[in-house]
């Protein structure tokens, strides 16, 4: 008797609703991301590289070691988040919202910084702000008899500037998307109770975006934290370290085991900052704002600020866009890497391998390596798109569904787990896991699905993290009633929750196809002889001293990024036509 | 049964003997033995710590028609996670290793018998025993104090490595950061094992014995000194050698780069030039490895790559060798003609890099460094 009455009650917790879909959306994680971390910490566990851990946080390196690198990056952090959000928030707000001056032309440049590799924009900085410090050439303004102080040519200043100008970007297109999907009759409620521009943006739109915003300032710290690129360039003249530098010099001279323990306390550290962020949202009970009415708001009128505010955006806009891909370009005409306007040829694109130029290397357009990694990029970034959005959207509805329990609190730190790994350990990371066969399954080791698999597990939080602001706006109202007339789970995600979900869908894809051709962290390390990628390439000529060949390839990969985004944004015009004016 | 056993115990027995033989017949096989065997193997992979294999790899083939000589032009460090997650993978993608950073590649590669050494019978009567054992090194490059020839026509600025740490140099000596770059730790840490020449040269610059100060050694004094005397840390070579080199400076700066990277003063608009006579020594010079996967799928391809890397009977090494006969990278055969427009070897202060002596302490400069900065 009492066991039926056990029986009985196992049952209702093993079926209801969603344990089933929350418990097969944690097993894939677990495999995606936990397994293969797990070996990363098993290996500083060992007995002779456990002495790490307290090298790192207790002995007399630890200072410079791990404590003062750690200030920094919890700085840039916390000031690239606020930053991004702040200036990605205001750009989208006047892109959806407003009747500012060109707006479409706004909207595309915004998403452009992104798109250009961070150490771009870094380099960038130095053509115009180097000062005499490191010695060679000086950058433009002291060229021009400027005296640059140390603080703003080089360390924190420049770093947190370079940073939020790239990672702005992430954050408008988040938020971008979210407002695009604000309902109007939220705003002409608020406009028929006699609520101003200000009273409306602040009491109605910045509330029910707040998922969004959350989204967007937990996306761009993670990626200011782990971002190696920027304060290499920048900080190292004057000695300035972060938690990422730090991991990569001490991967670079074989201390593997403390890399990997900075590593790891950057993955904590960075989690208990997201976690707090998560805890705002979860707080608050429904972000529903697509329901099953009403239509598309009218465009506020800024009046006379229209201009003020046009010319406020396009200073940002040129200062993240234009700047660093007139550098990127003009270098990769530029025989001299230290005169950028000087002596222009377009051998490194378009030229015949010549025995005393770049050692022989053909231009790029006649070299066989990277037209074979620009077809292994482009199907590794549609796969991975696919792939990407396929979990992303499964765990994003997931967690909007089913926010209570203990396991979608587990889903959701996971998801965010990759985030704050550095690629590279993540790359080493999967060669360990799945580089070896399993059981009846063979080894991935130099295979395509290696790429795509360890690629989307790298970049779930992207696609779980734009899925799901879009995806607890859709209101559960609209699908709710689908079930009443009985549509099964996948009916209801095919024909209600997905073209609900498209935009946010597409600009997640987008995001991904864009991060992962441009990604050099992962696949430095997935990649073998028989499936090079572009950004690998680059990064060998780059290393090699044959930078016009790396950034003529970087422009191509911008290139890309740029077409497909334009792409994507007219598929999304044609599929949704109230977003059009 | 037991015979049944015995009988496969004995074919086993063959069968591993003679795999150990052909091994070790293949170690002494001339290039001319090898070739068919290799043509039937048809390719093979090397992974280089220089884009310079490309030209290798054209000039391998035209060399042996029938074998893809596929080269991968991957940096040390790289190279050494790189074999290290392949062979805990069980996975064996390079025949050839052609590295530098020979300290952690002693440990972590040679230790671990991830590689193996094989010196080609046809060249190992014209290298020094020095440079065959524990492993072949094919060129020796470099590590050096480097300065701006057009502004100090009348050679090195300075004559000693103490100056760097007075007052006129405060915040003007550039170097790769040698916590993110393996060689530029090689340096510190020979500067280390050096202290008994680092303390007489004190002794010539400034007329009295060091004062230790609280530091171990006379090296690690002058690191010490060196760090206080705000040295400037950059990311790459190229960082270096356009800080040092760019033309045009009235007062450049002096930094520690590849001697072999004055080659590209003309391309690059530089004026690099060696301070070969800076007491007690301008730097390190260090060996290029060549050497084996453990077990190469293509052991004969392989084992002859390696002999094309060491040169022909020519006097400057023909196609193998062609890519590396550059004045600053020095060949180890010993018959090869130097290059002429370089600082002969015998004539070349800097240290001989040890790489067994460097990777005792290496860590232990690597930990005072990161208290300095």
């Amino acid at each position: 008797m009492a066991d039926a009455t056990l029986n009985i009650q196992g049952k209702r917790v093993l079926f209801r609703p969603g344990t089933v879909l929350k418990l097969s959306v944690l097993i894939i994680l677990i495999l995606l991301i936990v397994l293969p971390l797990l070996r990363t910490v098993l290996f500083t566990l060992q007995p002779d590289t456990i002495k790490a851990w307290s090298d790192v946080l207790g002995s007399r390196l630890s200072k410079n070691l791990f404590y003062k690198p750690l200030t920094n990056t919890l700085l840039i952090g916390v000031v690239v988040s606020t930053g991004c959000v702040l200036i990605g928030g205001f750009l989208a707000w006047l892109v959806v919202m407003t009747n500012v001056p060109f707006r479409k032309t706004i909207g595309v440049m915004a998403t452009l910084p992104f798109m250009i590799p961070s150490f771009a924009a870094a380099l960038a900085w130095g053509t115009l702000f180097r000062n005499d410090r490191v010695g060679g050439q000086v950058g433009f303004l002291q060229g021009s008899g400027l005296d640059i102080p140390d603080w703003l040519a080089w360390g924190i200043v420049p770093t947190l500037i370079v940073l939020t100008l790239h990672y702005f970007s992430l954050a408008f297109t988040i938020i971008a998307a979210a407002l695009a999907t604000v309902n109007s009759d939220l705003v002409e409620a608020a406009q028929i109770a006699g609520a101003k521009g200000r009273k409306i943006l602040m009491g109605v739109i910045l509330p029910v975006t707040t998922p969004a915003l959350v989204a967007a300032g937990s996306l761009c710290f993670a990626g200011a934290v782990s971002n190696f690129a920027t304060p290499a360039l920048l900080g190292l003249p004057v000695r300035m370290q972060t938690l990422s530098t730090r991991l990569f010099g001490m991967i670079e001279v074989g201390q593997v085991g403390r890399g990997y323990v900075i590593g790891i306390m950057l993955v904590i550290i960075s989690g208990i900052f997201l976690w707090a962020g998560n805890r705002a949202i979860s707080g608050r009970r429904s972000y529903a704002t697509i329901t099953g009415k009403g239509g598309r708001a009218k465009r506020f009128d800024l009046r006379g600020a229209r201009w003020p505010l046009f010319a406020i955006a396009m200073t940002i806009l040129t200062a993240s866009t234009v700047v660093p891909v007139i550098v990127l370009f003009a270098s990769s005409f530029a025989p001299s890497s230290s005169d950028l306007f000087a002596n222009w040829t377009a051998h490194y694109w378009i030229g015949q391998s010549t025995p005393n130029i770049a050692q022989g290397t053909a231009g790029i357009v006649h070299n066989p390596d990277i037209l074979r990694a620009l077809g292994v990029t482009l199907s590794l970034g549609l796969a991975v798109a696919f792939t990407g959005m396929i979990i992303g959207l499964l765990t994003a509805y997931t967690l909007a569904r089913y926010r209570e329990g203990v396991i979608s609190a587990a889903i959701t730190q996971i998801s965010f787990l990759p985030l704050l790994v550095p690629g590279i350990a993540f790359g080493a990371a999967y060669i360990a896991y799945l580089g070896a066969p399993i059981g009846p399954f063979p080894a991935l080791y130099g295979t395509f699905a290696l790429l795509v698999i360890a690629a989307t597990a790298y970049l779930l939080p992207f696609s779980v993290q734009t899925g799901r602001a879009v995806i607890q706006q859709v209101g559960g109202e609209l699908e709710e009633s689908a079930r009443i007339t009985g549509a099964g789970f996948v009916k209801r995600m095919t024909a209600i929750t997905m073209p609900l979900a498209v935009r946010g869908l597409a600009a997640g894809s987008i995001l991904i196809f864009v991060k992962i051709i441009r990604d050099l962290s992962l696949v430095v390390l997935l990649f073998t002889p028989t499936m090079p990628v572009l950004s690998v390439v680059a990064y060998r000529y780059a290393s090699e001293g044959f930078g016009q060949f790396a950034n003529a390839i970087t422009v191509v990969i911008l290139s890309l990024s740029i077409v497909t985004t334009l792409i994507a944004n007219r598929l999304q015009s044609k599929s949704q036509p109230w977003l059009n004016n | 049964m037991t015979v049944l056993n015995i009988t496969r115990l004995g074919a086993m027995c063959i069968l591993l003997s003679t795999a150990a033989f052909a091994d070790g017949h293949l170690d002494e096989m001339t290039p001319n033995d090898l070739l068919p065997l290799a043509q039937q193997e048809g390719s093979v992979t090397v992974y280089s710590f220089t884009s310079r294999i490309s030209k290798v790899e054209a000039a391998f083939e035209q060399a042996y028609p029938g074998i893809d000589l596929q080269g991968f032009d991957i940096s040390s460090t790289e190279q050494i996670a790189r074999l290290k997650a392949e062979a805990q993978a069980g996975v064996a993608n390079a025949d050839v290793i052609y590295i530098s950073d020979t300290p952690v590649v002693l440990t972590e590669l040679l230790e671990t018998g991830i590689i193996a050494p094989y010196v080609p019978p046809r060249v190992a009567d014209r290298v020094d025993e020095q440079y065959k054992s524990p492993l072949l090194a094919q060129r020796l490059s470099t590590k050096v104090l480097m300065y701006n020839e057009e502004a100090n026509p009348n050679g090195a600025p300075v004559d000693s490595l103490w100056d760097l740490t007075r007052d006129e140099w405060n915040g003007r000596v550039v170097m790769v950061d040698p916590l993110q770059r393996g060689d530029y730790l090689d340096l510190m840490t020979e500067i280390v094992l050096q202290s008994d020449q680092m303390a007489q040269a004190y002794q010539t610059e400034f007329g009295q014995a060091i004062d230790l100060d609280g530091a171990a050694n006379a090296g690690e004094k002058f690191i010490m000194d060196l760090f206080a005397n705000d040295v400037i840390l950059v990311r790459s070579t190229d960082d270096v050698n356009a800080a040092v080199g760019k033309l045009g400076q009235d007062n450049p700066p002096i930094g520690f780069t590849s001697y072999s990277d004055r080659r590209d003063n003309e391309e690059e608009g530089w004026a690099l030039q060696v301070a070969n006579d800076v007491a007690p020594a301008p730097g390190i010079i260090f060996p290029a490895i060549v050497a084996l996967a453990s077990e190469p799928k293509n052991p004969a391809a392989a084992r002859l790559v390696i002999d094309f890397l060491m040169g022909d009977e020519s006097d400057t090494g023909g196609p193998g060798l062609a890519p590396f006969y550059v004045a600053g990278d020095y060949v180890t055969r010993t018959d090869i003609v130097p290059h002429p427009d370089a600082v002969p070897l015998d004539d070349f202060n800097a240290w001989r890099l040890a790489p067994v002596e460097t990777a005792k302490i290496r860590a232990e400069v690597g930990d005072l460094i990161l208290t300095l900065q």
